[in-house]
Formats: C-alpha cells, sequence, structure tokens
C-alpha cells in the first residue's frame, strides 16, 4: 500500500539536504505567516514564494496535482455558497442569486491560502521520511510518549491497511457489494471493521511483549542524533526573515493588529 | 469534519493549538498516572492505526458514500489516549493526504478530540445499574457515537460559520447557513451511532476486553 | 568461571552448569487450565534443542514462561544460573517470535535492531557496532535503511534475527522460525541456525528443519514431555509421532533410491 509520501524523498535538493529540525521550524513558521496574511496584494507575493520553493524542491508538478484533487471538494464548496450569501457589494446577478465582491474576494483569499499552505507542507513531507521528521519533532520537544505512539502507528498502519485490502477482498469474492444502505449492510461493514480491530489489538499484545523482551523501559531512549551545518542555521534564517516579511506586509498594508482579532 | 487550511484566521487556529496543547498534556498526565503506562501504548498506538484505516472503509450513504469518524468508540476505548491519538491521526491525515490542514491540527483536535472524552465517560456509564447484556452495551455506543459526533459537528459548523473571511449578507443567511449544515450532518450522528452500536457489539462477543479501554 | 568460547560455566568440583533448568512448570490461563503441565527440562550450554508437537500443545506458552513474561502458577525456571523472575529484563536470553510483524514494531530496520542495544545503556558507538555485525551475521547489511513494512517475508525473518542477536543473547527461543518463507529463505535460515554458538531452543513444524538443525528433539502435548532424546529416534517413532499427531519426516521414511544430502555433516543419513 502505498501512503504516497515516500515516494520523492530520495531525489536531490536544497530542501532535501535541509536538517529535519530547522526545516521544520522555518516551514512551518513560514506557513502560519501565510495563514496570517489577509491583503489581498500579498498573494501574489505568496504564489510566487510558494512557487520558487516548490520548483527548487524538485518535486514533480503531478505529485502536488494530485494532492489538491481531494481537498478540492471542500474549496468547491465554499466557491459555489460564499459568493452568494457572503459580502455587501453586488457584481453580478444570476437569476434571483447575487454575487457579491467580497465573497469572491474571500474564496480567492482562501483557494490561494490553501493551495500554498498545502505546497509548502508537500515540500516540508515529502523532502524527507516521516519518520525522521517525527524524530526531529521528539527532538525538538514532543512529548516521547507521543513521539512513541506516533512511530508505532506509522510503522503498523501500513499493515492494517493490507489486512482491510484482505479481507474487503474475500468480501467481495463471498459476493458483498455495497449497494444501498441496510442494517445488513452496516452490520457487514461493522464486523470488517470490527475485525481490524480486534486483529490491532491482538497484535499490540504481541508488540508489548516483544518491547519488554527487548528492554522497553529500561533505558531512557537516545534522542536521534541530528547533524546540522551552517547552510542549515542560514536557510532558516532566510525563511524566518521571508515568514516576518509576510506579516509585516500584511501589517503595513493596511490591516493592522486588528486583523489578528478578524 | 475537518477544517482545511486557508479559512481560518490566525487567531483562532493559535487558540486551537493553545487548548490542544492544554488538553495533551492533561490527558499525558493522566496516562502517566496509571499503574503501567508503558502497557497502554502499544494498544493505544495500533489502535490509532487500526482507526485511521477503519475510517477509510466507505459506508454507502445514498447519493454518495461517507467516510466514519468513530471519534465516540475511539473515546470509548481508549480513554485518556484517546486526545493524543485523534491528534496524531489527524496529522497523518494531513500529511499523507493533504485533508484537513496543518495550521488547523489544533483546532480539528478539539473539534474530534474533545467529544472523544466525552464519549468515554458517556460509555463508562453502562456499568450502572447492574444489569449487564449485549442490548445495554449497545445502546451506550450508539448513544457514544452520536454524541460524540453530534458535537463535533457542533464546534465545525460553530467555527467554521462564524470565522469566515467576510460577513455573511444578513444575519438570516447566516442563521440559514448554521442550519443548512447541521441538518446535513444529521444522518451522520444516525449512521454513526448504528455503527458504534455494531462494533460495540461485535467486540463484546470477540474480544470483551477491548470494551474495558487500554 | 565462564569460557566465553564455548559459553560453559564450571561449577565447583567441575561440573557444568545447566542453560536451563526447568522444574515442575505448571501454567493456566484463566479459560484454559493446565496449558503447562508438570514440566521439566534441562538443557546444556551449547546444545541444539528441537520442539516438536502439535499445535496447542503448550510450544509457545512455555517459551514466554521461560522469558519471564507469563508468571507460572507452580514451578521453577533457572535460566544461565539465575532464577527467571517475572517482569524482569533478562537480555542473556532472546526470543524470536512466530510473527515478524509482531516483534518488528520500529519503522526502519536500523531502528529495530538497535532498539534492544539501546535499552541495555550502551553508548552510541557500541551500539552500531552491534547493530552492523547483528546485520553482517544476518546478510542483512544490504537493507539497514529500509522500512520495515518494505520488506519481504523472509526479510522480515532476518532481521527479527539481528534484532535479537544484537543484544549478545547466550539463549536464543526460536518459535516457528521457518514459517511463512520461501525455499530459498528457509535454507538461509537454516544456515544461520547451524552457525550459531548460542545455546538454541527450536519449536518447529518444519520437521525437516528440525533434522537438520537440532542435535536433541523434544516432543510436547497436551502441556507435557512425552518424548526427549536423540531426533533420529524419537521423529523415526512412526507410532510415538502419530499418537501425538505428528508424522514421521520424510527423509526419514525408507527410500528405494537415497537422496543427497549437502548440510550438517554429522547428521547421519540412514535411507
Amino acid at each position: 500500500m502505498n501512503l504516497g509520501l515516500d515516494e520523492y524523498i530520495n531525489l536531490d535538493s536544497p530542501f532535501h539536504r535541509w536538517e529535519a529540525r530547522y526545516k521544520l521550524i522555518g516551514l512551518i513558521t513560514l506557513i502560519f505567516a501565510f495563514s496570517f496574511v489577509r491583503d489581498l496584494r500579498m498573494l501574489l507575493a505568496m504564489v510566487s514564494v510558494t512557487v520558487a520553493i516548490y520548483v527548487i524542491s524538485r518535486l514533480p508538478a503531478s505529485f502536488v496535482l494530485r494532492r489538491l484533487r481531494f481537498p478540492s471538494f471542500f474549496l468547491l464548496a465554499l466557491v459555489l455558497t460564499l459568493p452568494f450569501l457572503s459580502g455587501q457589494t453586488v457584481v453580478l446577478s444570476i437569476g434571483p442569486l447575487d454575487v457579491h465582491r467580497e465573497g469572491l474576494l474571500a474564496v480567492l483569499l482562501i483557494a490561494i491560502r490553501f493551495i500554498s499552505i498545502l505546497t509548502i507542507a508537500l515540500v516540508l513531507f515529502a523532502t524527507t521520511p516521516l519518520l525522521t521528521t517525527i524524530k526531529a519533532m521528539r527532538a525538538l520537544g514532543l512529548p516521547s510518549i507521543m513521539a512513541d505512539m506516533a512511530l508505532l502507528a506509522l510503522r503498523y498502519i501500513q499493515e492494517i491497511g493490507q489486512d482491510l485490502k484482505k479481507i474487503q477482498t474475500s468480501m467481495r469474492l463471498r459476493g458483498f457489494r455495497k449497494r444501498r444502505l441496510s442494517l445488513y449492510g452496516l452490520r457487514t461493514l461493522a464486523w470488517l471493521g470490527g475485525s481490524i480491530l480486534v486483529h490491532s489489538y491482538e497484535r499490540s499484545e504481541w508488540v508489548y511483549k516483544a518491547m519488554i523482551l527487548r528492554g522497553y523501559g529500561h533505558a531512557p531512549h537516545p534522542r536521534a542524533e541530528f547533524q546540522s551545518c551552517h547552510r542549515d542555521v542560514v536557510t532558516l534564517g532566510i525563511f524566518l526573515l521571508i515568514a516576518a516579511g509576510f506579516i509585516t506586509g500584511d501589517i503595513l498594508f493596511g490591516h493592522g493588529v486588528s486583523a489578528l482579532l478578524q | 469534519m475537518h477544517i482545511p487550511d486557508g479559512i481560518l484566521p490566525i487567531s483562532v487556529n493559535a487558540g486551537g493549538y493553545a487548548a490542544t496543547a492544554a488538553v495533551t498534556w492533561y490527558s499525558i498526565r493522566k496516562i502517566k498516572q496509571k499503574e503501567n503506562p508503558r502497557e497502554g501504548i502499544p494498544k493505544a498506538s495500533l489502535l490509532t492505526a487500526a482507526f485511521f484505516v477503519v475510517s477509510w472503509i466507505h459506508i454507502p450513504v445514498p447519493p454518495t458514500s461517507v467516510h466514519l469518524v468513530l471519534n465516540g468508540l475511539l473515546g470509548a476505548l481508549l480513554g485518556y489516549y484517546a486526545f493524543p491519538a485523534i491528534l496524531i491521526g489527524l496529522f497523518f491525515q494531513a500529511v499523507m493526504f493533504g485533508h484537513g490542514g496543518l495550521t488547523t491540527l489544533g483546532i480539528n483536535a478539539v473539534i474530534m478530540g474533545l467529544p472523544a472524552i466525552l464519549a468515554y465517560y458517556i460509555f463508562r456509564l453502562r456499568k450502572l445499574g447492574g444489569k449487564d447484556s449485549p442490548k445495554k452495551d449497545g445502546a451506550f455506543g450508539f448513544l457514544a457515537g452520536a454524541v460524540a459526533i453530534g458535537i463535533s459537528v457542533a464546534i465545525f459548523v460553530g467555527i467554521l460559520v462564524t470565522n469566515l473571511p467576510t460577513d455573511f449578507i444578513s444575519a438570516e443567511v447566516e442563521r440559514a447557513a448554521i442550519y443548512t449544515l447541521a441538518i446535513a450532518h444529521l444522518p451522520l450522528l444516525g449512521i454513526e451511532g448504528t455503527i458504534t452500536s455494531l462494533l460495540v457489539v461485535f467486540l463484546r462477543r470477540v474480544r470483551p476486553g477491548i470494551l474495558d479501554g487500554v | 568461571m565462564t569460557d566465553k568460547e564455548s559459553d560453559i560455566t564450571l561449577l565447583a568440583g567441575g561440573r557444568v552448569e545447566s542453560a536451563l533448568s526447568v522444574s515442575g512448570l505448571c501454567f493456566s490461563y484463566p479459560d484454559r487450565p493446565n496449558v503447562l503441565n508438570n514440566i521439566t527440562l534441562n538443557v546444556m550450554p551449547g546444545e541444539r534443542v528441537g520442539l516438536i508437537g502439535p499445535n496447542g500443545a503448550g510450544k509457545t506458552t512455555f517459551f514466554l514462561s521461560l522469558c519471564g513474561v507469563l508468571e507460572p502458577s507452580a514451578g521453577e525456571i533457572v535460566l544461565l544460573g539465575k532464577p527467571v523472575v517475572n517482569g524482569d529484563f533478562r537480555p542473556d536470553v532472546a526470543l524470536v517470535f512466530q510473527n515478524p510483524d509482531d516483534q518488528l514494531f520500529c519503522p526502519s530496520v536500523w531502528d529495530d535492531v538497535a532498539f534492544g542495544p539501546q535499552n541495555t545503556g550502551l553508548s552510541k558507538d557500541e551500539v552500531e557496532k552491534r547493530v552492523r555485525e547483528a546485520l553482517a551475521t544476518v546478510e542483512g547489511t544490504e537493507l539497514a535503511e529500509r522500512p520495515v513494512h518494505h520488506l519481504s517475508e523472509g526479510e522480515k525473518r532476518i532481521i527479527s534475527v539481528a534484532g535479537v542477536l544484537a543484544m549478545h543473547p547466550r539463549l536464543i527461543i526460536y518459535d516457528e522460525p521457518g514459517a511463512n518463507l520461501d525455499i530459498r529463505s528457509r535454507r538461509r535460515l537454516i544456515h544461520l541456525l547451524q552457525g550459531s554458538t548460542e545455546t538454541i531452543l527450536v519449536a518447529s513444524h518444519d520437521l525437516e528443519l528440525i533434522l537438520e538443525v537440532c542435535n536433541r528433539v523434544v516432543l510436547m502435548d497436551g502441556g507435557g514431555i512425552v518424548a526427549d532424546g536423540d531426533p533420529h529416534t524419537i521423529m523415526g517413532n512412526a507410532e510415538l509421532m502419530e499418537a501425538h499427531g505428528q508424522e514421521k519426516p520424510h527423509s526419514l521414511l525408507p527410500h528405494q533410491v537415497p537422496h543427497q544430502y549437502f548440510c550438517h555433516p554429522t547428521i547421519a543419513r540412514n535411507v
């Protein structure tokens, strides 16, 4: 089962080479800076920075387009409703419905912010193995219970996903078709879900035994050692400056601190 | 039920993160107070992965199909591990599928996670009254599932509608939007409640120990 | 006094201390009584003991008791000179699980093999050395950076072995190590087991594997030991084997045309 993230971790780009902890801080800060932006004039800068980052990362265009497919439904729903339901200035009338300028601009703002943030997030997570990212988060202060849970869950999502596929195949081969909503169908699907839960629960008991047999909890687990160099720090500095630039620019363009309070 | 990136103002996102940090801190404290917190970690982690996978199952709801959330059952089975579990699940969803968001991770965890903890307490109530039966467990399962998703929908709709970048053309329209969104999600309450109930009955038959929590 | 080379501990008077000494071991689950029923067994250092028996004979329960994971209801277990205490961490004894997926819980191969050594408080360099050595022993060095879920069944099996070897155990228990392996992986496993210097216990339904690897066989059934001794003698006894849900291994059946073997020279061919 391909969860689609590990495909491009072996490419070579400045982002692939950027040490995981610095990359996390730098790009997450940029993402939050983007979410701060409300001024439409800053959107052009946002798009330019996003495109530049994506191009430098060497990730293929098809990757981000594939990612945008699913979340786009929510966006589409907003596009189809907001311009009609919100705003003051009518720009167009389609039958009984009025299209409002503010609604259209809101949709533009949301769409560009959303696409930019998703793209930066993709660069952050697709240029480093997810398990390294989680270890970096632990090194940056994520509680070890959370890190342990995340790493264990990550390890077994693939296996459990395959179990699901196998059971679904066997159900299909024995004639089960999900067509209409019925209590029988719901019960069967509940049994499917229940089997997955029980398998996982029972497997967890074995995993716990395997962990304690190899000394889990016996000695404090060493933090993964990350090796950083000057370039990592400098790159972080650059991204913090860019983020600061967006925030400052947005404030200067007239929204001021009141933007924080909506 | 996930709010994607780009919609909410940074104040709400930051508030969501603050709330999530507080609840996570509290949950971890409760976990550490257990007799053997380490024993619960593989159970909670694998169930987190299992719920993640189970949410991929399509439930046919004509004319379309939905993915289940099952935060009620997750809360019932995991107790205080549920909030970290949901946070991790949401993180993976955002990172692996772009579903939900990163800036909205905090607020989404509040939407899904707080009702899960409530569901844990609701489900525990089945122990009261003495009589133990599959029907009773199933009924409390339904309640836990439906209430959890109901509260999630309420918080989701409330936060979304009141924090869009523009104002609605009138208060009536805003109210109408809220009601429409809420009513559109009503069938979900019934389905989640029903499936949670069916799952509880199945688990009770096959592996009753799992219902006593991690 | 311990002789590291042959891992034999000499007691006062020149007697050799046993690697494993079990007496009167009993265990019951809440819903299943007498899963282990008065088991007594003595294993000397360096022995390779095969454990055979039908499913439900109690082999896995026995192994978990030996490692201190399950607390017996009666009896005593002394492992490498020290009594086994429930819950104690004993890095000198290792268990390779039947299902590698239950054992390989770290996301990457390197992390998983390093897990055990890290918990014994070794330095980073020592851990790295242990991991490299263990991977080299199982011929899995090229798998080090791979995510575990990308491994094949055979690869998972050898990495699960590497994970326990890295702890430098003196006694290794293998629970159905040959299950789900293809021919090549199975042969690789047999070579690995034949080359081990530790005391080993191997439970397997693959009777040919037992014949190739072990110099002693214990037949378990119904929670107890029904036979203990030379592999050929026990497994060649068709009546005994069939009475306990087993069959005489193919290589011990009379043949018109003898097989050619290319394995352990000390195992006699008498077909």
